[in-house]
């Protein structure tokens, strides 16, 4: 009799556990059967009405029911918990949406480019060096062996500041003026007197020119330097590391040559033009991307070393021209303006 | 420089082509700017022919089918012609098949309209002799039925527009053009040759046309030549000098002044004539400036004189700016029948000078300027006097007068001395091995001496007009130039180790552009020279920087001074940005600024970035905005990356201030004592609305940085022990005056726990909440804090806590105004 009653309780629980969906209901429906006035619990109560030896084995059959029982309930309200969850998550997702927050910026195309030009330097082991935008004439000029009345100055229109300006940090040598560098190859002087050779670096950096603004000429441009000082460095090593990086930048099928040039802190002295088939509208020409040279002997007497022992080559290179080349970008202002639609273009 | 390729042929001739010339021009060190091209190129199957009849085309009305005549017995060619501009028996230009016309137009005989034409007549055009495409050239009858065109129209020329470097003075002439292609490819020069005046010059002896020469400015006139010349007669040059000097875009003057150009052109050596007759006092002097004095030069323009700039002089008055321009009082004119021809050496620093501060640079002064030939004056003096006697006639008076400097200045650059080579050493220097007859040849037709010491080893003689030349590297230099830079052999790059580390401030700005970008911040580049107008705006009248960051020859009125913030480029690209209705972005900038630091210019590397609060793009879900502790994040973060110890410094609120908004804005740090500074915050709302149109709130951050941070090397951190024991964490809210910054309380709640602790830690204290309003008056606040204490070596009780807790409280009550709120 108990017995039958306790298969109909698990019976009825089998079949209504799958209905309950809502914990409200599972409760209700759990004290119905669990509860202190439960289907299960009545009939545990008719338990001390039984006699002493049916106990044992009816006793086996309740506990058999309850486990029954709890094993059903137990999947119900994990079902029900599981939903409950993810009702939590709100609607499922449209992974085409698109996100609404702030995206990766760009570094700016001349960034990339002054970055592409160091590591490739970088990977023959020159390192890199920084020097000051605000400059004396010594180290823009005189120890460069462009003296104040040389022609050569004429080639590089200077700003400068006037003579009642102090900059303790840059001390003058004598009654030099203070001016805006207009070359990173201040950068070659004030390493070859802090550092002893072996020397070998790229210095990147802002320079100006008393220019008016056109599509190629900007009051501020950027240059990266390259000088290389050593005790047996050659003109071969010279266009060996230039063509290098010509082939690095602008692909196996570009064409270097060395044109005959003159600066004063290089003898000799070339430009480096290269020529490349896949230009666009600056194919299959020569095009100046560099100056460079032998570094002269009275660069190398005004910082103390001596010529006759340490040998070196210098370079230097408008990052602008290079980014143009590269970029097809056909007026410098552009990359003064920021557009974002300008800078995003470049955003790999 | 022009060079007139006729003219160069004078000197210099060769089997070479002229396209093998136009390319090895720049490889030896000549860029060519431009050619330009004169006349008819050299063509053939083009001669002069006679139209002896011609009727309509039956095809065609506007086409004439002409019979011409190329020879007076020979056949008729039926050449079709669309021009009406002929008659019978005119004489034209014809092109007869296998002509090549200018722009690569090949004649061959072809049909027109179903008949065949033998030919072209040809327009002035499409001979490139004129711009004249109106019908066909006619000719008048004189030429010769048969003649080629070239000898028609002989004034066919190319003009090299040549950049010359400053070093190669030597080269500003024809003649020097000449001696460099001549070392390149060979064949012969032949440069005018001269006559025997050199031997007869001598100091000066008074003549009839000059009395007196007196050199006084010895120190910037190393040399000083005249010639007197009596009877000459000034009129129009011949018509070969005149289309020399044209062509190279001079214009022809009068036959003495054409013919001082016309040297100065062939061989570099400028010089000048003056008319004798309006000298006073029959003498000259070559002297410096007094002070006050002037003259009109023959540009009709008046210069003040200084003492530093030299003049030629007579008695009285100036009358040529030394090796830069003649004056007008002593001009050449028609009436003129005495001259002094000058022909001097002066000192090219000294006129330099004189140029720059005249503003005046004619062919003169810049071969002056760059050092002339010191030997180069013979030959000068010579040539005028040949070319004014065989053009303007008149006699010579007296000898030619030579007064030299004893300066040593005036020695040193007379002295031309030799130059020891080693072939090996040369090797050293370039890197690979050339045969001693290769570096012969080459020094050879560069006109150097080589004076043997051994096989491979030479001292060596250059000539004067190479002054460039001083040094053995000099010597490489020639050799690499002429020898060719393709004959450097290829190599692959070996690297040896060098032991370098990149600059600190480089590193870090790589790091800042990394960090930057990845917070949604697009890189930009603005201009360091700014605007006067934009330092008024933002920092306001009195700001001290401007005075030291004005530049002291600016080129445009808004680029005047030096930025000394990164914000405000970055305000210029937002407002760009913002007119040309582009998506509201983020922007940031890494670059130099220049500041006064304690009463000094001082150049600072410097961090900005800049943000609307919110973006205006519609968007479909939202996202927080971004305000000043976003923003004191970013820049906390980017202080991290610098070797500093920035929790050294405090932040101070903003106020009264044109960039930042007060009282939304903080400062931290003080670059004038800590060689650091960093602004954070919103823009000055008023300022940006009123003076760049720009409206809503914007955000913005700006780090000073002294170059001299990056010398720092931050300690080594140490490993501190970490607990593994549970924490346990207590609340404490405190009722404070709304002024008191929570950093203050903050900062006293922790000192005051560090005392209180005995044997266990307090590992963090954090700010949970900050409320103002309801139950709390007007000018109180209540700041909640929340701290975790944990015990090293075991867990810790409640009690422990709760005493230092106690303690905490009552200090807090004890020694402050703070007043203890319920935490519920």
């Amino acid at each position: 009799m108990i017995k039958e009653r306790l298969e109909d309780i698990v019976a009825e629980v089998e079949s209504s556990v799958g209905r309950l969906n809502l914990r409200s209901d599972y409760d209700a429906y759990k004290s119905s059967i669990t509860g202190p006035k439960g289907k299960l619990t009545e009939v545990m109560k008719l338990m001390s009405q039984l006699p002493k030896e049916e106990k044992p084995i009816i006793g086996k059959e309740i506990n058999l029911a309850k486990i029954k029982i709890q094993n059903y309930l137990s999947k119900a309200i994990e079902r029900i918990e599981e939903k409950e969850l993810l009702n939590n998550l709100g609607d499922t997702i449209d992974p085409t949406l698109p996100h609404s927050d702030i995206s990766m910026g760009c570094s700016h195309p001349i960034t990339q480019v002054r970055e592409r030009i160091l590591k490739l330097f970088s990977r023959i082991g020159f390192a890199v060096a920084e020097g000051n935008e605000l400059e004396t004439e010594y180290y823009c000029f005189d120890a460069l062996n462009i003296p104040q009345e040389h022609p050569a100055r004429d080639m590089q229109d200077s700003y400068f500041m006037p003579d009642s300006i102090d900059i303790a940090s840059l001390p003058k040598k004598g009654r030099e003026r203070y001016l805006m560098r207009t070359h990173t190859s201040s950068v070659q002087i004030r390493y070859l007197l802090e550092e002893k050779p072996p020397i070998r670096i790229v210095a990147p950096g802002r320079c100006f020119r008393r220019d008016t603004p056109d599509a190629t000429h900007s009051a501020n441009f950027h240059q990266i330097e390259g000088l290389y000082v050593d005790n047996k460095v050659s003109l071969i090593d010279l266009k060996a590391t230039l063509d290098y990086f010509v082939k690095e930048i602008f692909g196996p099928s570009a064409k270097t040559r060395l044109r005959p040039s003159f600066f004063p802190f290089t003898e000799p002295s070339f430009e480096m033009d290269f020529y490349s088939p896949n230009l666009g509208k600056l194919s299959n020409q020569w095009l100046e991307i560099m100056g460079c040279g032998m570094v002269d002997p009275e660069v190398f007497k005004s910082v103390g070393l001596d010529s006759n022992k340490f040998t070196g080559f210098a370079f230097g290179m408008g990052i602008e021209r290079i980014a143009m080349i590269l970029q097809g970008v056909d007026d410098i202002r552009y990359y003064y303006q920021n557009d974002v639609r300008f800078l995003k273009q470049f955003n790999n | 420089m022009k060079i007139s390729y006729n003219w160069l042929k004078q000197y210099f001739s060769s089997e070479v082509t002229f396209n093998e010339i136009l390319e090895a021009l720049p490889l030896m060190g000549f860029d060519v700017e431009e050619t330009e091209i004169i006349g008819p190129p050299d063509i053939k199957n083009v001669v002069v022919g006679k139209v002896s009849s011609f009727v309509a085309h039956p095809n065609a009305d506007r086409l004439r089918l002409c019979k011409v005549a190329t020879d007076v017995s020979g056949d008729l060619h039926s050449i079709i012609c669309g021009a009406k501009n002929f008659k019978e028996g005119d004489h034209v230009m014809v092109a007869l098949p296998g002509a090549i016309l200018p722009g690569n137009f090949k004649i061959k005989v072809s049909k027109l309209r179903g008949i065949e034409s033998q030919g072209m007549l040809c327009s002035a055009k499409e001979l490139n002799i004129s711009d004249d495409n109106d019908g066909i050239l006619v000719l008048d009858d004189s030429n010769k039925l048969g003649t080629p065109l070239n000898d028609v129209f002989k004034k066919s020329d190319v003009i090299f527009h040549l950049e010359i470097t400053p070093n190669r003075v030597d080269v500003l002439s024809h003649i020097g053009l000449a001696r460099e292609l001549y070392a390149k490819f060979g064949g012969s020069l032949s440069i005018p040759s001269k006559n025997n005046l050199l031997d007869d010059v001598c100091n000066h002896v008074p003549n009839s046309v000059l009395n007196k020469i007196d050199l006084k400015a010895d120190t910037d006139c190393f040399e000083y030549n005249t010639l007197c010349i009596e009877g000459v007669k000034v009129g129009p040059s011949p018509d070969w000098m005149k289309e020399a000097l044209e062509s190279i875009g001079l214009r022809s003057i009068n036959n003495i002044v054409d013919i001082t150009n016309y040297i100065l052109h062939e061989s570099g050596q400028p010089m000048h004539a003056f008319d004798a007759g309006k000298l006073e006092g029959n003498s000259i002097i070559v002297r410096h400036a007094h002070e006050g004095e002037s003259i009109i030069t023959l540009d009709e323009k008046e210069h003040q004189l200084d003492r530093s700039i030299v003049v030629i002089a007579d008695s009285k008055k100036p009358l040529a700016i030394a090796g830069v321009m003649g004056g007008l009082d002593a001009e050449v004119s028609s009436s003129t029948t005495s001259i002094i021809i000058e022909v001097a050496c002066f000192n090219p620093s000294s006129i330099r000078m004189t140029s720059r501060k005249l503003g005046i640079s004619t062919d003169s002064s810049y071969r002056f300027e760059r050092g002339t030939d010191p030997k180069g004056l013979s030959y000068a003096i010579n040539r005028a006097l040949k070319l004014i006697h065989d053009i303007a006639g008149g006699k010579q008076v007296g000898k030619v007068s030579r007064l030299k400097s004893n300066s040593p200045l005036s020695k040193k650059y007379f002295d031309n001395g030799e130059i020891d080579f080693s072939l090996e050493k040369m090797h050293n220097f370039i890197g690979f091995s050339v045969s001693d007859a290769d570096v012969k040849s080459v020094f050879e037709k560069l006109n150097f001496q080589l004076f043997p010491v051994t096989k491979s080893n030479w001292r060596i003689r250059v000539p004067s007009y190479r002054g460039d030349i001083k040094r053995p590297v000099d010597l490489y230099e020639e050799f690499i130039r002429v020898f060719g830079t393709n004959m450097i052999p290829k190599k692959e790059i070996t690297i040896s180790g060098i032991n370098t580390k990149d600059h600190p401030i480089y590193t870090f700005n790589k790091s800042i552009l990394s960090f930057l970008t990845s917070k949604g911040f697009n890189e930009t580049y603005s201009n360091t020279l700014r605007d006067y107008e934009e330092f008024k705006l933002l920092y306001g009248e009195s700001n001290s920087d401007a005075k030291f960051l004005k530049l002291n020859n600016p080129l445009q009125s808004d680029q005047t001074h030096l930025r000394n913030s990164l914000i405000t480029g970055l305000i210029d690209v937002y407002k760009l940005n913002l007119s040309r209705q582009n998506s509201y972005s983020r922007f940031f900038e890494l670059g130099r600024v220049f500041s006064a630091v304690n009463n000094t210019l001082c150049e600072l590397i410097s961090v900005a970035f800049i943000s609307p609060i919110e973006s205006r793009d519609r968007k479909w879900i939202k996202r927080e905005p971004m305000d000043f502790y976003s923003a004191k994040s970013i820049v906390e973060d980017c202080i991290r990356l610098l070797p500093l110890e920035y929790s050294k410094f405090s932040y101070s609120l903003v106020h009264e201030n044109h960039l930042w908004q007060s009282g939304h804005s903080a400062k931290l740090g003080c670059i004038n004592e800590h060689n650091f500074e960093s602004s954070v915050g919103l823009l000055n709302l008023k300022n940006l609305k009123s003076n760049w149109g720009i409206t809503g709130p914007i955000i913005a951050g700006s780090i000073l940085i002294n170059p001299e941070v990056f010398k720092n090397n931050l300690n080594q951190v140490r490993y501190s022990e970490i607990s593994k024991q549970p924490t346990v964490s207590k609340d404490l809210a405190l009722i404070v005056k709304k002024d008191i910054p929570a950093g203050d309380v903050k900062f006293y709640i922790k000192a005051t726990i560090g005392s209180l602790l005995k044997n266990f830690l307090c590992e963090s204290i954090e700010i949970f909440d900050v409320y103002q309003g309801n139950g709390l008056s007007e000018d109180e606040k209540s700041i909640a804090l929340s701290m975790q204490f944990r015990a090293l070596d075991r867990t810790l009780n409640d009690t422990e806590v709760n005493s230092l807790f106690d303690a905490l409280q009552s200090k807090i009550i004890k020694d402050t105004e703070f007043k203890i709120r319920k935490m519920n």
